[in-house]
């Protein structure tokens, strides 16, 4: 019996009554005990194309963290202060960074097929959040208050009016672009990559090609 | 549109193939994400022979 069986055998079916009994019962039952945090990793995990996912998770968490300075000084403070331009390029250059690991990240998945044994929402939330940090990636870009986000955004209005999308979104509004930038677009990345990461976790690290356990 | 291509001057190296158009600095940032790919899935990943047991 896997741990996942032992632990869901445990847990008492939810109350009608209680939401907390009905909350715990959910949160036990979509990731047991146990593979949360897990000190151990089958075999084939010991492989570098397999920390590229974390590296993606833990650039995030930096990408986030000299966003928060960033918006605590100022969409401009980077122009007129030595610590803001620091920061400012600690944001840059951990978004490329960001944005590398996690292709590599997406071709390591994709080689290795990732979406079998019932893990095709945790490729497709991984798709979904990929697509969400272009889009922040974007709006980044409109949002430096330089002439770069000038030259971007004229370019960007021109596509967008090409594809009919100009009238929802307007890529030479800098208030615009810097509220989706930091508020709307991080909550939808965080959201699918928690999303995400509780799929990864409930199913587990896909095995090889041919190392898959035998369906009962 | 003399000015505009001045200002395109010194904006950077571009290698052309046809309908491609691509900076130096983004070809070679994208030929650095392939070859890490490459070495990730080639070298071996470090670990100690104390956690060969079981199901490590």
């Amino acid at each position: 019996m896997s741990a996942r069986e032992d632990t869901a055998a445990e847990v008492v079916s939810p109350s009608r009554t209680s939401w907390t009994a009905w909350a715990r019962y959910r949160i036990t039952h979509t990731v047991p005990e146990g593979q949360w945090l897990p000190d151990r990793q089958p075999a084939y995990v010991a492989s570098w194309i397999y920390v590229f996912g974390m590296a993606t998770l833990v650039s995030l968490f930096i990408v986030i963290g000299s966003g928060v300075v960033l918006a605590i000084g100022g969409s401009e403070w980077w122009h007129t202060s030595n610590v803001g331009h620091y920061v400012n390029s600690v944001h840059l250059w951990s978004v490329e960074i960001f944005f590398a690991v996690m292709a590599i990240h997406l071709w390591g998945k994709f080689w290795m097929a990732a979406w079998r044994g019932g893990r095709a929402l945790t490729w497709m939330t991984g798709m979904v959040a990929l697509l969400a940090a272009v889009g922040t990636g974007f709006t980044g870009y409109l949002s430096q208050t330089n002439f770069d986000s000038q030259w971007i955004g004229a370019q960007a209005k021109d596509g967008l009016n090409s594809v009919g999308l100009g009238a929802w979104f307007n890529a030479l509004n800098p208030a615009a672009a810097l509220t989706l930038h930091i508020v709307v677009l991080p909550l939808a990345v965080g959201v699918i990559v928690i999303m995400h990461i509780i799929l990864v976790r409930r199913h587990g690290v896909v095995p090889p090609i041919g190392a898959e356990e035998p369906t009962p | 549109m003399a000015g505009t291509h001045i200002l395109a001057e010194g904006a950077g190296n571009y290698l052309n193939f046809g309908i491609f158009h691509i900076s130096v600095t983004n070809a070679l940032i994208m030929g650095a994400m392939i070859v890490m790919f490459i070495l990730a899935v080639v070298i071996p990943f470090p670990h100690h022979d104390a956690d060969d047991e079981g199901s490590r």
